[in-house]
């Protein structure tokens, strides 16, 4: 994948767009761990979820540039 | 509070624990909330400097303006503050690519764009609002320093809207992870003390223990809070998952109180007329129901306290309404033989059995409504429940002209500010612009703008001052991150404490805000004091400006606006009247626009009455007689479209053509009376008040004749029971229209003075008086 994406001729740098959709993954991930009822039995649900955030946003990024 | 008594006799280990538990609990929140601001500014400010980003102070503003104690609010202000740049940012660049050679057509577009955003802000609600807020002023923001540049504007832009979001993912951030205050949890309380607060009214009420000052206060809380709680769960929602999956139910719980809460008060109101028309028969055959009914809102005599204990007492309610039908038609037997043993004249009992039965009806369906209410309180224990599915949201109502003279405002005052800055090429008229466009977004969210706007402008001026200071006495001695870090935090901390502080809250955000614009330090520190103080000065006359522009330019609190206002207040009733499509959700859907907008007009009227006392009773006593009327209204409408579908029912199986003229006649006479009301409501006036008065009885009549003849022609069940039961809801309005404590009674007081007419009606005199 290259570094940068013309979009509209600008260029966006790719791990702007991963970021995104690792967002989009991590909402989709967080909705269904919710309805398993995990959360209850998280200590910090807040700091799960954000690291769940970098877990997901990371493996895009490596997956991608190394 | 009430801990730290009885702990003598206990060791001192744990009274200190008791008393550091009491403190984290009240200051110490703000001591936390004030150590996440900060942190969340000087990790915005340390990313947006490691990126090299050329205005990291934009980064640090960003935070105090979305910072809240709470982390939901958070998440929704940020939400709507990235729309909104990015809205801001496509449109900025269109405008300079349109006008980058003509700076009078560029500012002259950028303040209609400005306009019509705070316009837009006006006419919405919540953080809805806070996003047309943003997309206008983060539009000036990023706009008005890259015209000065149009060849690197796109450069500049886009740096601005990294800086935003670093600002907003900081805060975010920290408000999520570091000890964080759920929105969600503060729902769960709120819920909890309003059923309990409700109860303890309705008892009361029940029971006679409480008089017309306390219900007004109680309601006027009521509706503060049901406002309120629509915002705490529209922000709830971005906070986790948990609190998507109950924000439906959430939604309905507000709505169900609002129509058990009408409901009740109706059934209040008619009691309280009943007993001063002298009508003690009928009010004594009612009081057993009230008496029972109190203890079934507990469970074995102890107060609801969680989800669990209201399945409880909705099941005790729901077996308390199945009995009902059948105990009310014995107490009416018995008080048909009582009123037989007395002696009474025919229309005197005919008037009598009419309060009873219009008071039951309404205790009946305010039974129905308290079970629904506590069912779907019930219903929160548990992630998932079919009482979720539910479409019907909090519609909030305001005032179009209102919204338009805030645009318009703003539009103005850039527009002059503007004008000053080209006629004068002053080298600060960059921030004299666009701190205008950002005063005039904040504050006029706020109830008190031109209050908010001066609060900022001294705060602003304490923030130059301090800034000064930081600038060229401070900044100059030290060296790397972790020291500025230091200088920064005891400036900001002292800002941030001011925002706590509701009295100093608009000085404690402009000076946060704008110590950050001013002070906050660039990758490559530029010391130019000339320049300094060329922004101060226009950061405070910008905030001046606006200020004096919300106090001269129709300020929201004049007696126009307040007119205005209550004249949609009344619309509401006119809406339930008249409204012709239903739009979606039918009936029961214009009985959710109706109940929410009344509410939400209400609270705007009350932010606007300050401490105008008697214009808060005006303003109650009118919504009360909207909710009352209103309500009735749309009962009435719902049974008339009823009967109408089980006429066109009829016709499709028997093509009866008999004798239907007189039938027709109530409808036509039930429909007149809805026409009259609304006029009534539509403009007040003596006429129209006798008018309306004078259709509902005729209505009233015709249906009892009606009533009559098909009781003597045994009619089918059905029909005979929605008969009685329009007859009741004329009966209600009727009582409405002329209860003494209405907005109405100055008209009866008149027309009874015009017209001299002797009070010898039997049909009205027994209630009028």
């Amino acid at each position: 994948m290259p570094r940068d994406v013309a979009f509209l001729d600008a260029y966006i740098p790719a791990i702007v767009l991963l970021f995104i959709l690792g967002a989009a993954i991590t909402w989709l991930i967080d909705s269904v761990l919710a309805r398993t009822g995990l959360y209850r039995i998280v200590w910090h649900p807040s700091l799960f979820r954000v690291s769940l955030l970098v877990v997901v946003c990371c493996a895009l990024g490596l997956a991608v540039y190394r | 509070m009430q801990a730290s008594s009885p702990t003598s006799s206990q060791p001192g280990g744990q009274r200190l624990f008791r008393a550091f538990a009491d403190w984290a609990r009240t200051d110490g929140l703000v001591w936390l909330y004030l150590f996440k601001a900060i942190a969340a500014a000087l990790i915005a400010l340390g990313v947006a400097m490691k990126l090299d980003l050329p205005s990291p102070r934009t980064a640090m503003t960003t935070v105090f303006i979305v910072m809240q104690p709470q982390s939901g609010p958070v998440f929704a202000k940020s939400f709507y503050r990235i729309c909104g740049t990015l809205v801001g940012l496509v449109v900025m660049l269109a405008l300079i690519g349109l006008f980058a050679q003509q700076p009078e057509l560029f500012i002259a577009s950028t303040a209609l764009w400005v306009g019509i955003c705070t316009a837009g802000a006006a006419r919405n609600r919540n953080f809805r609002s806070y996003g047309f807020v943003l997309a206008g002023y983060t539009a000036a923001l990023i706009g008005i320093p890259a015209s000065q540049h149009p060849d690197g504007a796109f450069m500049s832009a886009m740096t601005r809207v990294a800086e935003i979001s670093i600002g907003i993912l900081a805060s975010g951030f920290v408000s999520a992870v570091v000890f964080p205050q759920f929105t969600g949890e503060l729902l769960r309380s709120t819920v909890r003390r309003r059923f309990a607060s409700f109860v303890d009214y309705v008892s009361a009420s029940l029971g006679g223990r409480i008089d017309r000052s306390q219900i007004e206060a109680t309601n006027a809380r009521f509706v503060a809070d049901i406002v309120g709680f629509e915002a705490s769960r529209s922000t709830a929602v971005f906070e986790s998952p948990d609190s998507r999956m109950r924000a439906g139910r959430l939604a309905r719980l507000n709505t169900e109180f609002m129509a058990v809460s009408t409901r009740f008060h109706a059934l209040h109101q008619l009691m309280n007329r009943l007993r001063d028309s002298g009508s003690t028969v009928t009010v004594e055959a009612l009081e057993p129901y009230f008496r029972e009914i109190a203890p079934r809102f507990e469970k074995a005599g102890e107060p609801v306290l969680t989800a669990a204990d209201a399945a409880h007492v909705a099941k005790q309610l729901e077996d308390y309404r199945a009995t009902l039908p059948r105990r009310v038609r014995e107490t009416r037997a018995q008080l048909e033989a009582d009123l037989d043993a007395q002696g009474k004249r025919a229309d005197t009992r005919a008037a009598r059995l009419l309060d009873f039965d219009t008071a039951t009806e309404l205790f009946y369906r305010f039974v129905h409504e308290m079970n629904e209410y506590t069912a779907t309180y019930a219903s929160l224990a548990v992630d998932t429940h079919s009482r979720e599915k539910w479409i019907e949201r909090y519609v909030p109502r305001t005032n179009l002209v209102a919204a338009g003279v805030a645009g318009l405002r703003a539009a103005i005052v850039m527009g002059l500010l503007a004008a000053f800055w080209i006629a004068t090429a002053w080298p600060s008229g960059t921030n004299l612009v666009l701190t205008a466009a950002a005063t005039c977004a904040l504050a006029s969210a706020s109830p008190q703008p031109a209050r908010m706007s001066s609060q900022m402008a001294g705060g602003t001026m304490l923030a130059s001052v301090v800034g000064m200071f930081l600038m060229f006495g401070v900044f100059p001695h030290i060296d790397g991150f972790p020291m500025l870090c230091v200088a920064l935090a005891p400036a900001l901390a002292f800002g941030v404490f001011l925002t706590t502080r509701p009295a100093y809250a608009g000085y404690g955000m402009g000076y946060c805000i704008f110590l950050c614009f001013l002070a906050g330090p660039d990758n490559v520190v530029q010391y130019n004091p000339v320049g300094y103080m060329n922004d101060a000065l226009a950061l405070v006359l910008s905030m001046v400006v606006t200020a004096l522009a919300f106090a001269v330019f129709l300020p929201p609190s004049t007696p126009w606006l307040r007119k205005r206002l209550v004249a949609n207040l009344r619309g509401q009733a006119v809406h339930a009247c008249r409204a012709r499509g239903f739009g979606r959700g039918g009936l029961t859907g214009l009985r959710n626009r109706f109940e929410s907008g009344a509410r939400d007009l209400m609270f705007q009227l009350h932010a606007l009455a300050g401490s105008d006392a008697a214009f808060r009773h005006d303003t109650l006593r009118w919504m009360f007689a909207t909710l009352e009327i209103g309500n009735a209204a749309i009962d009435l409408r719902e049974e008339l479209a009823a009967a109408s579908a089980q006429r066109a029912a009829q016709r499709a199986t028997q093509r009866a053509t008999d004798a239907r003229a007189p039938r027709a006649a109530w409808r036509d006479a039930t429909e007149a009376t809805l026409k009259a009301v609304g006029a009534l409501f539509a403009r007040p006036d003596a006429h129209r008040h006798a008018s309306a008065l004078a259709t509902t009885r005729a209505a009233i009549a015709t249906c009892h004749d009606v009533l009559e003849q098909i009781v003597s022609e045994n009619a089918p069940r059905e029909t005979r029971h929605r008969l009685q039961r329009i007859l009741s809801h004329l009966h209600f309005i009727r009582t409405a229209l002329i209860d003494p404590q209405s907005p109405f009674a100055a008209y009866a007081d008149t027309r009874a003075h015009d017209a001299n007419t002797p009070p010898g009606n039997p049909q009205g005199a027994n209630h009028a008086a």
